[in-house]
């Protein structure tokens, strides 16, 4: 089931690169006919325990990098770089579940993992995070025939974020240089 | 892009993006999410995101006040410029971005936008007094 493959992926799969499609849907509001929802792709690299880059560039470019301890988020058009520590910045988001250690233990610190139905051709993991901050409300993980396929985070107020993989490369050489960020010269620095 | 932008009808609008505010103070704040702007300076909503898609805060106003929720956390105050201070260290001149965001110069006191760049979605605010000065950054979609 969803919880088999979770396991079976954190333990054997070390590293991948892919490419994501994600659709961030807001709750129709009275007055709008449908819910609103914005679709942005790019590519998605990760090397256990907890280096990642997701590389948006569509619609815009953007690109998040975890080098293991810092968390740096640039936005290309503002030109500005936000640098989190890693730990207070990842704790319960959906990131940690696909990038984090190598067994469930330490993710089951940050969410209650179980099982959820199989639908859409996938088998399911429900993540209900363990914070009670109301910024997560619950994080699917979708696995088809055991690969890592669809991430689906619903936050407190009801917008839905489907993060979907293709072109999956298991365990492939990742440069190491992937998951370190140098900010770009002249570039806005926040350390919040 | 794909989806078509609905054509904003005069009393109430639509705009998203992404917004990036600093604070010119020692040390300086600075504060960075993804905006979407519903309704009007009167009444509306203003949604902030992480780039991931979840809502980091989302601010509603009226004449009768207006209220920040983030998380299970809600906030209200008597004005839009007090809760917003509250936000982003310093207040968002939300009734200006209304105009500035449809190209037109719209006053906020002391902040002056450059539209120069209006037509390729993007405009930079800058606040000149009260001091600390402040930079507002937007990138939307025009």
């Amino acid at each position: 089931d969803g919880l088999q493959d979770l396991e079976t992926f954190l333990r054997e799969v070390k590293s991948a690169q892919a490419s994501f499609t994600q659709v961030v849907t807001s709750p129709k509001r009275e007055g709008e006919a449908t819910a609103r929802s914005k679709t942005s792709s790019g590519r998605f690299e990760f090397q256990r325990p907890g280096r990642f880059r997701f590389e948006y560039t569509k619609p815009f470019e953007q690109t998040i990098v975890a080098d293991g301890q810092t968390l740096w988020l640039y936005d290309v058009d503002l030109n500005q770089v936000t640098a989190r520590k890693q730990q207070d910045a990842l704790g319960s988001t959906p990131a940690a579940l696909i990038a984090s250690g190598t067994d469930i233990k330490g993710l089951s610190e940050a969410f209650d993992l179980k099982a959820g139905a199989a639908r859409d051709g996938m088998e399911w993991v429900d993540a209900q995070p363990k914070a009670k901050d109301g910024q997560l409300q619950s994080v699917k993980v979708g696995f088809r025939q055991g690969q890592l396929a669809v991430l689906e985070i619903v936050d407190g107020l009801g917008q839905r974020s489907v993060l979907s993989f293709a072109q999956w490369q298991g365990n492939v050489a990742v440069k190491p240089e992937r998951f370190r960020f140098q900010p770009p010269a002249g570039a806005d620095v926040i350390r919040p | 892009c794909a989806t078509s932008r609905p054509k904003a009808s005069k009393d109430t609008s639509f705009w998203s993006g992404r917004l990036a505010l600093t604070v010119h103070s020692e040390p300086p704040q600075s504060y960075s999410a993804g905006f979407e702007l519903r309704g009007a300076p009167a009444a509306g909503e203003l949604q902030l995101t992480s780039p991931l898609g979840t809502v980091l805060a989302s601010v509603h106003w009226s004449p009768q006040g207006a209220e920040l929720r983030q998380g299970v956390q809600l906030t209200r105050r008597p004005s839009l410029d007090e809760l917003t201070a509250d936000l982003g260290g310093t207040p968002l001149p939300v009734a200006a971005l209304f105009g500035w965001l449809q190209g037109q110069t719209a006053d906020a006191s002391g902040w002056n936008a450059d539209l120069s760049r209006h037509s390729e979605g993007r405009v930079v605010a800058r606040r000149l007094q009260p001091l600390p000065t402040a930079e507002l950054r937007l990138v939307f979609q025009p």
